[in-house]
This record gives C-alpha cells, structure tokens and sequence, in this order.
C-alpha cells in the first residue's frame, strides 16, 4: 500500500458565520487518482483552497509528503510541488499558450529558453493541436483554456494535481479525450491527482476512491461502485438538485 | 503655542467642510459602488459647477450657493451625457482602462476651465452669507454652516431615498447582483445613467454651496478627487452614513494638520492617514466583487 | 534569450543612430536641443514606467516623486557637499529605491492594488509636494543649482551634451527593459498583470516581483532625476508636480502596455508636441496640450485599449515580421 502524499486533519473553514468545510479529514496516496465529489456548496472549492494556501483554515492541519504546510502562502505551496487547475479558468489572455506554459515551467528553471522547450513538450504531450501554440490566450476555446491551464499546472513539475471541476462546460467527446490525458498524465508522470467534479460519469470513471462531501462533511468514502450504491450519498444527491 | 479655543474652532470648521466632503464623496460611493466605475474626474465636476456658480452668480448678483437650483439640473441632463458618451463604453473594462478615461476626462475638464477662465483664482466679490456668527468664544462663518446644513440634509434625503423609495431598491438590488436585477424587471442601463447622473448634480450642489466663501481655479477638482477616493476607501461602500462619518474624518483630520503644521501640509496629513488606513485595514475590504 | 531577438538591437542600434545626430540636423540650435534633450528625458521615464505599468500591470501615478526625490538628493549633494553628480547619482537612485521600498512593502504586504495603488501613488506626489513645502525642508521658493560647469557637475553652457548622457541613460533603460522583458522576471510579471491569483499558484511571489519592478522602476528615475533638474534649471517643492507625474503614466498608456517601441514613440512624440505647443500658443491656451492628453486618452482606453503598440504590431504583421519581441 502506497504512502499517503496527503493529509487533511480536521480542518475547519467558516466564513462569517458560515462553516464551509466542517471538521473534515481525509488521505491521498501517492499515485492515486481520488475524486472529491458532492452536491453545489459542500465546500469542495473551499477545501481546495485551503490546500493551496489561499485561504488559511481557521482549524486543522494539512500534511504534504509529511510535512505541515498548513497556512503556508499559495506560491510556496506551488513550490513544494501542488499544483491546481480553477474552476473557472483564468487564463493569460495577452500572452501566447507557449508563453502561459512556460510560466509554470520557469518554477524549476530561471532560464527562459529551457522553459520554453519544456512547455512545447508538455502541450505536446497533453496533446494540445500545435497550431495553436502560438495563438493569445484570448484567441482560444474553452477545451483549448482547459488544456492550457492543466499544462501550465503540469509544468510546474507537481507530485499533487487538484483539478477542480475540469471537465465543466466540456461535450461529451471533450470529456473522453480529457480522461484520457489526465490518465496519461498520472501514470507517465506519476502526478497523484485530487479530482473535484459534478460530471459523475466523468469521475465514476476515471477515480480508483472517492470522498464524498455535503454541508462542508466527509460523508462517505469508497470505491466508485461502492459510492454509487452509497443510500447516505444517493440522499445527499437526492435531497437537492441531482446532477 | 496654539490657544485650545482656535483648536476647537479649527475642528468644528473641519467638521462643517467635511460634512461637504461627504456630500461630493456620496456620488463616488455611489457610482463606485453600483457599476465599478472607477471615476477619477469626478472632482473636475465640482470645479466646473463651481465656475458656473460663480458665472451665474455674477450675471444675476445673487450669492453663489442660490445657483445650486439651476446648475444642479443642468449638472443631471451633463451627467446622463457623459454617462452615455464616456463611462458606458468602459464599463467592465480593466480598472486601468477605467482609470486612464477618467484621468482623461479631468483633463479635458481642467483645460477646457483652464482656457476660458486661466489660473487666477475667482471668487464671489459680494456673498450673503460670508459673515461671522458668534458662538460663545467661537466664530463660525455662515456660509459654512449653510453648507454644512444643506449637505446634511442633502445626505439624510438621499439616505432615505435609498432605503424607502422603489428606486433606492433598484439601485441597492442592482448593487448586490447585477446579474439577477434584471430579471427582478430593473432596467440596469436606466439604474446606471440616472445614478450617474445624480453622482455629478450632488458635486453641482457642493460646488454653488463651497463658491459661498472658496475660491475656485483650474485645479480645484484634484484635491476634491483624491479627498472623495480617501472617503469613498474609508467608508467602503456601505452607504450613506459610511460616507458621512469617513468625510468628517477627513475633515478634522485636515483642520488638525492645517492647525499643527502649517495650511500647505493639510493634504499630507490627510494622504498619510490614507496610507496607514489602506495598509491596515484587512485586506479583503476594498477587494471589488 | 537575455536581450531577446538580434532585430530588437539592430532597431536600437538604428534608433540611437538616429538620435545621435539629432544636435547635428539642429544645426547645434539650443532651443531645440533642449527640447530634443526634454522629450529623450521622458522617454527614458515612460519607459523605465513600462517596467512597474507595462509588465507588471500596477498604475503607478507617482513617477515624480522618485524622479523628484532621486534629482534633489543629488542636486543637494552637489550644493552642499560639493559630491560630483557621477556618485551623486547613485544616491539619488538608492534614495528613491529606498522611498519606493518604504511605500511598496507594505502596499504589496496587504495587496493592494488597481484603483488603490493608483490613488496611494497619486497621493504619495501630492504628500511629498506638501512636506517639502514645509520652510524646514525646501520652501516656498526655487533652488538653483551652483553656477558652475562642466563634466564633473554635469552643467553646461550648452545643452549637446547632457543630451547625450541623457541619450547613454536611454540606451541603459531600454536595454534594462529588454533584458527584465526575455528574463523568467518578465514572464512572471506579465503572468501578475493578467492574472494574481493564477500566477501565485504556479509558485510566483507575487509580492516579491512587484517589488522587484517598483524597485527598478524607481532607480531609474531617481538616477534620471538630476538631469531632469539641470534641464529644468531649477528645483523646488513643486517638482513634485501632480499632473506632470500623470502624463508620464499617460504616455505609458497611450503607448501600450508593455511596449517598448510604444513607449518610446508616445513619449517622443507627445512630449515634443506639448513642447512646441508650450513655446507657440502656450501664452493663449495655456492647457493645449494637456488638453490633448485628455482627448487622446478617451480615445485610446475607448477604442484602442492596446494604444500605439497595436499600430506596430497592424504594421509588422503588414510586412511580415513575426509579431513578438519588442
């Protein structure tokens, strides 16, 4: 059984009187890919945010490869080898898809022409359509922002990969080639993977264990098949809007 | 040593201009605060209104604050133009284009005054109202109290315009989320103009009341510019009486500095205070939606 | 990469060429020497500005106070302490660094930004305009400089030559900004102008490299800041001029952001324009040019929000140039 790369103990996340994430404690093991799923505002985001440091958690303790990183600023975080993609993309639209991925790689190099290199590689080897490299980030598609977002995390050389809601707004063929890479991401790359996503199909599919959310608590944890047949999740599902 | 009797009369002096602060910072807040505008001419607009103030009233040889009921109108009809002309194209845009626009509008403004009118200073020859009332050891000047008068109560009405009337709801709705108002049946594009609109009659209004005792000359509006932003980020975007207590701040502090230091390093004190209030105060509280 | 495309210097070389011989094709005139010397002095602004505006993305309105605070330092030196203006100088930058380090740490600390970085380096102008004011720091009236010349005080009978030591500044500032433009330091600023949040999960400290760019900007106009003075003549509380400060970060915009050749050509042109306008119908319309700042910067944020550079870029594209580098 392999090590866990991640521990989230305890934590606590309230906004004025709103406790967001609730006492919830959970494990990543390295290589794994895990799904974070549960309804709209089960604090999935929110968890994610804290992870990465941009929020600091009011209780609890979040271990990386044994080491509290509690608190620490989202820059530092990045450094010791989390990365994340957004929800929504941000993506650099005044600069080229090449430019944008090598901001991520120039993490571990502070030589331009190597970043460079490195990022034509990666979006190569996300399959990203060369022609398009060069084009301005607000000259490109929605599944072309993913990708790039996704690059730019990769380049940055992480052991952890939050994907938060990657597959949203993505058609049905999108999804299966974005499966796809992220699958060939984490066993080429050996990049361990937290995947947030409301697409169940998507995430069914793709994670080998899943934690289940709602109301900012762990509520259940299992294999896919197992979540699917979860009454306490299919209430939770249920007891709001279904997606 | 400074006598504690010209301190005092120094900070109630202080306190009336802020009041009149508050009244020009209030069309700020508003606009800031309803569309993201970020205005930075909105001070050029009382230095215009206070040239027309004094205009009118060297035609019809009335005191300068009487003007308010024409040029207050008129200042609404201009708004809703350069609503139209200049902030609708840039709304949304990045806050650098907002601010270069406006950077830009001001000194059209300023130069358009400059050419007409040159940098001399003008004032009223003749007001009403620039006589000393006797408070006990205290000299107060009418014209001021006047100003403070009207502008509180001008604060007070467009307090209870926000909170009771149907428009107040629309403005606060469509504050909160822009993206629901309409289909609450609110006529953003209309909510937005007329506020606007209101934002630049409010500086008129400030304008004729100052002219009763100031001095107007081309630059008058960047020093009314800056003192609204330092109230708007004091206040934040709360509403009226955010901006009524950030301007009275504002307004002693002045009076502090022009008592303690000298009258030429009032503004510092006042930007300082700005300084150490951006620094300290969390960061999350000026962050725009 | 380091200064980035051999085009790029080849332009540089063919730009300083051409602005060498600019006092021989005066025919040596004083008047439009001076003039020349003024407009290079704001390009080297502008452009030194595009490092903190242009890739960094942070409005700074506060250019005067670093160019003020950096000139009068070494200006004060030379008169009281009889220090040449070569070591002077560098005072003069370390002073202004030393400024821009005081307001930006914490300003950066508690992220600060967007209309609020505008409006506290607005008033940071406006705050050492007043304090200088005061009778205890400079007063009320003008401060010459001493009645002396030469190379050792960096006066001259005749203006030729500070405009080539205003020229050799130009060719460090655009070299400077080239070289932050191809370093991993000017891809991370850009990545902060376009997106905080994103950048500071890729690793970037955000603080850390507006600081960096503060810090370069405001060393360059302090250094510069003495040779504005000689050109100026004098110095006094009101070199610390609000709408002077302004139109500096104006011609950045109009310029285009992050442009360097922007930069160059909206300083170069706008600041020759104000001057002659100034000389010829300054008397009657006092503002003109001021004026047209205004009108050009509506346009420019209405329609034309990438300003000079998208002319550049329309044209390169035209004849075929790749459309990236300078």
């Amino acid at each position: 059984m392999a090590e866990p790369i991640l521990q989230v103990r305890n934590l606590v996340k309230r906004f004025g009187g709103v406790v967001a994430v609730n006492n919830i404690s959970f494990e990543v093991r390295e290589g794994e890919i895990m799904g974070l799923i549960g309804p709209n505002g089960a604090g999935k985001t929110t968890t994610f945010n804290c992870i990465t440091g941009i929020y600091t958690p009011d209780e609890g303790r979040i271990y990386f490869m044994g080491e509290d990183i509690t608190g620490l600023p989202p820059h530092k975080i990045a450094l010791k080898g989390i990365a994340r993609t957004w929800q929504k993309t941000r993506p650099f639209k005044k600069m080229t898809v090449l430019e944008a991925v090598a901001v991520g790689a120039l993490l571990r190099t502070s030589n331009v022409d190597k970043a460079m290199r490195k990022a034509e590689e990666i979006l190569k080897f996300i399959g990203f359509p060369e022609e398009k490299i060069n084009a301005l980030g607000k000259d490109i598609t929605l599944m072309d922002h993913k990708m790039v977002d996704l690059a730019r995390a990769i380049a940055t050389e992480p052991k952890l990969l939050l994907l938060d809601e990657v597959a949203a707004g993505l058609r049905p063929h999108e999804m299966d080639r974005l499966a796809d890479v992220l699958r060939k991401i984490n066993s080429e790359k050996r990049i361990t993977m937290i995947v947030v996503e409301h697409v169940m199909r998507f995430v069914m599919g793709l994670s080998e264990r899943i934690v289940v959310m709602h109301e900012g608590q762990k509520i259940a944890e299992g294999r896919p098949e197992e979540i699917a047949n979860n009454p306490k999740v299919i209430e939770a599902y249920l007891g709001t809007k279904p997606v | 040593m400074i006598e504690p009797i010209v301190v005092v009369s120094n900070i109630i002096d202080g306190l009336l201009m802020g009041l009149l602060y508050s009244l020009v910072a209030l069309g700020l807040s508003l606009i800031f605060g309803l569309m993201d505008i970020i205005n930075f001419a909105h001070g050029d607009f009382v230095m215009i209104g206070a040239y027309l103030a004094w205009i009118l009233a060297m035609n019809f040889m009335v005191d300068p604050s009487v003007t308010a009921l024409i040029t207050v109108p008129l200042f609404f009809v201009i708004g809703l133009a350069v609503y139209k002309a200049v902030i609708e194209p840039i709304l949304g845009a990045e806050p650098l284009i907002q601010i270069a626009v406006t950077v830009g509008l001001g000194f059209v403004l300023q130069n358009i005054a400059l050419a007409i009118f040159h940098a001399e200073p003008r004032s009223y020859p003749a007001p009403a109202l620039n006589f000393g009332i006797n408070v006990g050891p205290i000299t107060l000047t009418a014209a001021k109290l006047v100003a403070a008068a009207v502008s509180l109560a001008s604060l007070l009405l467009i307090h209870y315009m926000l909170t009771r009337t149907k428009f107040g709801l629309a403005i606060r709705a469509t504050s909160a989320n822009r993206m629901v108002a309409p289909l609450m049946g609110i006529n953003v594009g209309k909510v937005y103009a007329v506020v606007f609109g209101l934002g630049i009659a409010l500086t008129a209004l400030g304008a004729a009341l100052y002219m009763s005792w100031g001095q107007v000359n081309p630059y008058l509006g960047a020093s009314f510019s800056l003192l609204s932003w330092v109230i708007v980020a004091m206040g934040g975007l709360g509403g009226v009486v955010g901006v009524l207590a950030s301007g009275l701040i504002v307004g002693v502090l002045e009076a502090l500095g022009s008592t303690f230091i000298t009258p030429s390093a009032r503004m510092a004190v006042v930007y300082l205070a700005f300084f150490l209030l951006l620094w300290f105060r969390p960061r999350g509280l000026f962050a725009r939606r | 990469m380091g200064l980035g495309t051999r085009r790029n210097l080849i332009v540089l070389a063919i730009i300083v060429a051409v602005l060498a011989i600019i006092p021989f094709a005066l025919g040596f005139n004083q008047y439009y020497i001076l003039l020349a010397a003024t407009s290079l002095i704001f390009a080297v602004f502008v452009i030194a500005w595009n490092i903190i505006g242009g890739y960094a993305g942070q409005l700074d309105l506060a250019p005067m106070a670093y160019i003020g605070v950096g000139g009068i330092v070494t200006a004060e030196l030379l008169k009281y302490y009889g220090i040449t203006p070569w070591v002077g100088m560098f005072i003069g930058a370390g002073a202004s660094m030393a400024l821009a380090a005081a307001v930006g740490y914490p300003t950066f600390r508690f992220g600060i930004k967007e209309v609020w970085y505008a409006l506290l380096t607005a008033s940071l102008v406006v705050i050492l305009n007043n304090i200088t004011h005061l009778p205890q720091v400079l007063g009320s009236f003008d401060h010459y400089l001493p009645a002396k010349t030469g190379w050792y005080y960096l006066i001259f009978y005749r203006y030729q030559n500070i405009y080539y030591v205003i020229l050799g500044l130009f060719v460090a500032t655009v070299l400077i900004n080239l070289l932050i433009s191809n370093s991993k330091t000017g891809y991370y600023l850009r990545a902060i102008r376009e997106d905080e949040l994103a950048a500071e999960a890729l690793g970037i400290d955000v603080r850390k490299y507006k600081l960096k760019a503060l810090l370069t900007y405001a060393g360059i106009l302090g250094f510069t800041g003495y040779l504005y003075i000689v050109l100026q003549g004098t110095y006094s509380y009101q070199t610390f001029n609000s709408p002077t400060s302004l139109s500096i970060a104006i011609m950045g915009i109009v310029g285009g952001l992050g442009s360097i050749a922007g930069a160059f050509t909206s300083a170069m042109f706008l600041k020759t324009v104000e001057e002659y306008l100034r000389g010829t119908i300054g008397a009657t319309i006092p503002g003109l040019y001021l004026l047209i700042y205004g009108i050009l910067l509506i346009i420019v944020g209405i329609f034309k929000p990438e300003g000079i550079a998208a002319l550049f870029n329309w044209v390169k594209k035209k004849v075929g140039f790749e459309n990236r580098g300078m």
